[in-house]
């Protein structure tokens, strides 16, 4: 079962220069060949009297070194990192490094493999993004979590970690409220009040062109809305447009323009708007000038007639409001974000939307049939209390959503809510009833995996089939196991390799598995953070929310892409292509590129390629007013070498932007100053090098090689700790590929263990993230480290909480 | 339930759980009365109704002081009322104005900061903490919600704001700590439901209450079986959720005892309404009926957002309110800020008229209660922050007689007004913001 079975070449093919395998028939004393160079080096601080970091080596088992794994996993880690003895201390040669390395290695992994220590996942609550994934899978509804459940903390950069999931009285009140507004948007609610959503528009985003791919082909600006219409009957749609600060619509005046609106493709309407229709108007810029009194009124108020009334069927809808592109183009698509000025003062440029209200029902005329009524009504009750019906349904329902057959009592209880309901209000009612208990219970939100009733305290075992197969869609679905998983879990054929296999494969295939996308990678990557940056208007007035968007897209796609095509993972730092619109071309500087819609381009003669070279990642490692090489430096160290600095000291002062003589100095002279602090060098010296390779990419990632504030050539020269140079993109970039790659396949390893796992690791899953890096050589595609993480021992085994884990 | 009554551990705060005790109070999934003290003696609540871009104060300030005082134009409107209301001239926001090599930039932020906290705001978003959030604390310990804050504009005021300011001094007067605002809802639909769910309707009320009862005994018997069945290191979690299923039955069984009163019907608001006095009026209902109900006895409303660019077409004024403000002395322009400063007065009385025919104990909700109306400046012209345009309306609980225009000595803090109204609500205090003492409201007398 287990496959961490070791073999000399998988050692060579990670650390090459070792030579270990070569001399080790018969394997001589470990103390005798090692313990002579670790006295000289290392036992000088980490010795029982000074215990230097809280770690002694005087008397650890060289011999045994399993048994100790906490100490020896964090020798090895340092050794390989090369991390220690610490810079001017005395330094074993290579040969010590590697052999030392490989031998712990070859040993705790033996150890490990013979004593699996699999850890114990806290017991966990869904995170928001599984609940609604979770509900949207058991009732075919999409409901927008946000004005539902509160966002999680997130720990280790995931939010699905169950030592932070944690539950206050606030989050049980809004679970009930959560569950009666998910039954009453599934099952749509007679008795519902007519009321309004808004959609709105952001007034920085420029809308110049199409907007997403669900609007109509030929439109420009507005916005496609998927908006759920809970019943038959009928409904209104108001559209504000976007205005200036002095209340008057953007682009209003100089031509009529079309706004048109449609649902599910259809067109509902097209209105004609604009224009000096009644009257002439003032100049476009201007803080007080007045146009004809009517023209004026027009000019502030015209969007008030943009209203329809119209009849829709229940069910989820694609609504789509937008202006009709005109033939003239504007011929660089680059306008600067509204300034404040602006904003407030100029009238002129194009229409734009800004918010969409959606009203209804009115006249309501039934429930009519939505996806979600389907699922749920399998049967017709052949009266207003068909209990037999309804058994069924929620027999169904309870294990979709507790992932495992309901009990007896269960579906007593269950039954029970129904006749509550049904009683009241008849057999639909009843079934809601029964709705909102399944999802306020903790059957559904807890992911509770049993212990063995004849396990003792630190036994190891396997989970079962049905645990399996929840770890297995929360990880890969972040939502709850489908039908065929979870009969397939229930027979017990899960955990046939073959099985496993197969499903992986189907999962990996199924439009679900985007959340590792929209989940993993865009959590590992920091993407959320590209939301609140808020990069200083007068420094980067093109800094809009279509370059925003641009630049989580164009991460998301790279990442799906090398993803689905199982392409290298080191392509993820090196590849000579990436995804770019009009908008992301005219930032990076790739010329011939025109629409909105993103496309595969290559970079090949340009310096981008790989994450370290895209908008998101620079963006969201600097300051709003200028580059920050620390920040980039610690990103590198957290997200590619696997290597975070410790957390700074406090009372640290500010960087000077001045010499004493007023001379203004150039970022990497203000780091220079700084680091001249000895409590502050120990980190920076090990991050700041890395960041100032990234110095040619300004705050918001465009390339660049003169620093504008200070005037001066940007030097883009680092340095690893052991000495090794490079200079610039390029130069990191190999320096990242040729000497560090094992460091990043670890990263990227450990992260997507940690996001498996949902708790942070530990120095006993070291030997399972080994083996899931010597499985996947040499490519280390994405799926093969997935495949491998869902068969390494955290994944599959589980041990009973001893008295230490309490 | 007998299960229920074993004693469950007090609840074991894991990593991150610090989180979940910021927020004490509820989202409102329990509509409820809780009157606990009403029987005995009347409610202390505090209402501040807010209006921006300062008055024409020529308009505003009557010429004469003391009881005998007669009503200005812009607050004859008011007349009515002129027995249970206090004129307050004189009072400043001095921590508003700029300190020295700061600049004089973003006048109107600085206002919107200073006004409610008397503390001079920084431009990143710290000021102090809000008298309003201040009085919440006390007051919200006895209601569902602490407290409310409402208006009539969006808080997405991007672009609105001066460069570099927190855009947050503009759209809202709240601060629950320094660097915290509290974002205003002006969606009454929003308002309604924190309110009241669905309905105010008895029957259905009660129907749910019943409903959500039931599902918390069941989910706590579940737990416990859960519970049970798994090792000790899990079970620390599941005690967290017992705990907050219990905490919410507790809740459910105080709403359960309230809904025998008899709450004012009111169909749930579909939109927003479009026009200024009909979105106005509608909030104001919204109060009223929030502070008879007992949901809240602190509420915080802006009648617009700092620097307010509305038009007034309604009484004929198309100028964009901000822009009159800055009336450079020109008699149209300052004709015409007063007319927007009557109609605003005229609003008021809305309000005012509602609480004053709904009976509380010993009188009507407006006997019992604080209304502050105001500005956070005076005369938006040169945005000074002295002489506030400032009233308070109300009895009080008894505490606070009006009929009268008093005039404080130069440099009087608002704040020590501030001061003076946490002594009228029993609430302990020995300084806020920038006091350097107490009112003499000369209304005791």
């Amino acid at each position: 079962m287990l496959k961490n079975v070791m073999t000399c070449t998988g050692v060579a093919v990670l650390f090459i220069a070792s030579n270990f395998c070569v001399a080790q028939q018969p394997v001589a004393s470990a103390d005798s060949t090692f313990r002579e160079s670790l006295n000289s080096y290392c036992v000088t601080c980490h010795n029982d009297t000074l215990k230097t970091a809280g770690l002694s080596l005087q008397h650890a088992d060289m011999e045994n070194v399993g048994v100790d794994g906490a100490i020896w996993e964090k020798v090895l880690r340092k050794l390989k990192a090369r991390a220690m003895p610490p810079a001017g201390m005395p330094r074993p040669d290579e040969a010590f490094y590697n052999d030392f390395a490989a031998y712990l290695e070859m040993n705790l992994d033996r150890y490990a493999s013979k004593y699996p220590h699999p850890g114990i996942p806290d017991l966990r609550r869904l995170n928001r993004t599984e609940y609604i994934n979770s509900v949207r899978d058991l009732l075919a509804v999409d409901v927008n979590g946000e004005s539902l459940l509160p966002a999680d903390n997130a720990l280790s950069g995931f939010d699905n970690m169950g030592a932070v999931l944690t539950i206050s009285p606030l989050l049980v009140e809004q679970y009930l409220a959560a569950a009666r507004k998910v039954r009453i948007v599934a099952l749509g609610d007679p008795d519902m009040h007519p009321g309004y959503d808004y959609y709105t528009v952001s007034n920085e985003l420029m809308q110049e062109d199409r907007m997403s791919e669900e609007l109509p082909f030929g439109s420009r600006g507005g916005i496609a809305i998927k908006h759920h219409f809970p019943m038959d009957g009928e409904y209104v749609i108001q559209v504000s447009l976007l205005k200036n600060y002095r209340d008057y619509i953007r682009g209003l005046v100089n031509k009529p323009h079309q706004l048109d609106i449609r649902l599910d493709g259809e067109r509902l309407s097209q209105f004609s708007i604009g224009g000096e229709k009644y009257g002439k108007t003032a100049q476009l810029f201007s803080t007080a000038a007045q146009g004809d009194f009517d023209q004026e009124e027009y000019e502030r108020y015209a969007d008030k007639a943009l209203e329809i009334r119209f009849s829709a069927k229940a069910g989820t809808r694609l609504v789509t409001v937008a202006f009709l592109k005109e033939t003239t183009i504007p011929e660089d698509p680059l306008y600067p974000r509204h300034t404040v000025y602006d904003y407030s003062q100029y009238k002129g440029g194009e229409p734009g939307v800004r918010t969409v209200a959606i009203g209804g029902p009115f006249n309501a005329q039934g429930l009519g049939n939505t996806a979600s009524r389907d699922k749920v009504f399998i049967c017709d009750p052949v009266a207003s209390n068909d209990e037999k019906c309804a058994h069924k349904i929620l027999t169904i329902l309870a294990h979709q959503a507790f992932r495992r057959p309901p009990t007896a009592e269960e579906m007593r209880e269950l039954l029970g809510f129904y006749n509550q309901g049904q009683r009241e209000h008849g057999f639909e009612a009843g079934i809601g009833t029964a709705i909102e208990r399944i999802l306020a219970g903790p059957e559904f939100l807890f992911l509770a995996e049993r212990v063995p009733e004849d396990a003792v305290a630190g036994d190891v075992y396997r989970i079962s089939d049905m645990e399996l197969a929840t770890r297995l869609s929360l990880f890969l679905w972040s939502s709850i196991p489908d039908d065929e998983l979870r009969s397939l879990a229930e027979s017990g054929r899960l955990s046939q390799p073959e099985v496993m296999q197969q499903q992986v494969r189907r999962m990996l295939d199924d439009p679900r598995s985007n959340s590792l996308t929209n989940n993993f990678a865009a959590q590992w990557l920091n993407l959320g953070k590209l939301n609140i940056v808020d990069p200083d208007i007068e420094l980067f007035p093109y800094f809009e929310d279509n370059l925003r968007q641009a630049f989580q897209t164009e991460t998301k796609l790279f990442f799906e892409y090398i993803f689905r095509n199982d392409r290298p993972l080191l392509e993820l730092l090196n590849a000579d292509y990436t995804f770019v619109n009009e908008r992301l071309a005219k930032h990076y500087g790739i010329p011939d590129i025109y629409g909105n819609h993103f496309r595969k381009v290559s970079l090949v003669n340009l310096p981008r390629g790989g994450l370290l070279g895209q908008g998101s990642i620079l963006t969201v490692t600097s300051y709003a007013n200028r580059t920050a090489p620390t920040i980039r430096g610690k990103w590198v160290l957290e997200n590619i070498l696997s290597a975070p600095p410790p957390p700074p000291p406090p009372n640290i002062p500010g960087l000077r932007d001045k010499n004493d003589d007023g001379k203004v100095l150039n970022m990497r002279e203000r780091m220079e100053q700084h680091r001249a602090n000895p409590a502050c060098a120990s980190c920076h010296k090990v991050m700041d090098p890395l960041g100032f390779a990234l110095e040619n990419f300004d705050a918001i990632g465009r390339w660049r090689t003169l620093d504008t504030a200070s005037n001066t050539t940007i030097d883009a020269s680092g340095s690893l700790p052991d000495g090794t140079a490079f200079t610039g993109f390029d130069g990191l970039r190999k320096v990242l590929l040729e000497k560090r790659r094992d460091d990043f396949v670890l990263t990227v390893v450990e992260k997507m263990l940690t996001y498996a796992l949902g708790r942070e690791l530990g120095h006993s899953d070291a030997p399972a993230m080994r083996s899931i890096i010597r499985e996947t050589a040499p490519d280390y595609q994405l799926s093969s480290i997935i495949k491998s993480v869902v068969n390494s021992t955290p994944f599959l085994m589980r041990r009973a909480p001893g008295r230490d884990d309490l | 339930m007998m299960i229920f009554r074993k004693a469950i551990p007090r609840r074991t705060f894991l990593r991150g759980a610090g989180a979940a005790i910021a927020l004490p109070f509820l989202d409102s999934m329990f509509p409820a009365f809780a009157l606990p003290d009403q029987q005995a003696s009347a409610a202390r609540r505090f209402s501040i109704v807010f209006a921006p871009n300062g008055m024409n104060m020529k308009d505003w300030t009557p010429a004469d002081t003391g009881r005998s005082y007669n009503l200005s134009p812009t607050l004859a409107p008011l007349a009515t009322y002129k027995d249970k209301m206090l004129v307050l001239s004189g009072l400043n926001n001095n921590e508003g104005d700029a300190w020295p090599g700061e600049g004089e930039t973003a006048p109107h932020e600085r206002a919107g900061g200073v006004f409610l906290t008397g503390v001079h705001p920084l431009r990143e978003g710290r000021t102090g903490i809000s008298i309003d959030q201040i009085i919440a604390g006390e007051l919200g310990k006895h209601t569902q919600l602490a407290s409310l804050e409402l208006g009539l504009h969006t808080s997405d005021s991007v672009g609105n704001c001066e460069k570099g300011w927190s855009c947050a001094y503009i759209s809202t007067l709240s601060w629950r700590t320094p660097t915290t605002p509290l974002p205003i809802e002006y969606r009454p639909r929003a308002v309604f439901e924190r309110l009241f769910g669905d309905s105010t309707d008895p029957a259905v009320r009660l129907a749910r209450i019943h409903k959500e009862k039931s599902i918390l005994d069941s989910v706590t018997d579940a737990t416990l079986r859960m519970k049970k069945s798994l090792g000790g290191g899990d079970r620390n979690r599941l005690t967290e959720f017992l705990d907050g299923v219990r905490e919410a039955e507790h809740r459910i069984q105080m709403a359960e005892q309230q809904t025998g009163e008899q709450l004012p019907a009111m169909e749930p608001p579909t939109g927003i309404p479009s026009e200024f006095a009909d979105h106005l009026k509608l909030m104001f209902d919204l109060q009223v009926l929030a502070f008879q109900t007992d949901m809240t006895r602190m509420i915080t409303f802006m009648t617009g957002p700092e620097q307010s660019n509305r038009t007034y077409p309604e009484i004929g004024v198309r100028d964009v309110h901000h822009s009159l403000s800055h009336h450079r002395n020109d008699p149209v322009n300052l004709e015409k800020l007063s007319r927007i400063n009557l109609y605003h007065s005229q609003l008021l009385t809305y309000y005012l008229d509602k609480l004053n025919a709904t009976p509380d104990v010993d009188g009507s909700l407006l006997d019992n209660m604080i209304i502050m109306y105001g500005c956070s400046m005076s005369d938006g012209n040169g945005h000074v922050l002295q002489n506030l345009p400032m009233l308070l309306i109300g009895g009080g609980t008894g505490q606070l007689k009006g009929g009268n225009h008093i005039r404080f000595n130069e440099g009087t803090p608002v704040a020590n007004m501030y001061l003076t109204i946490l002594d009228k609500l029993d609430i302990q205090a020995d300084k806020f913001g920038d006091s350097n003492g107490r009112l003499n409201l000369l209304s005791l007398a």
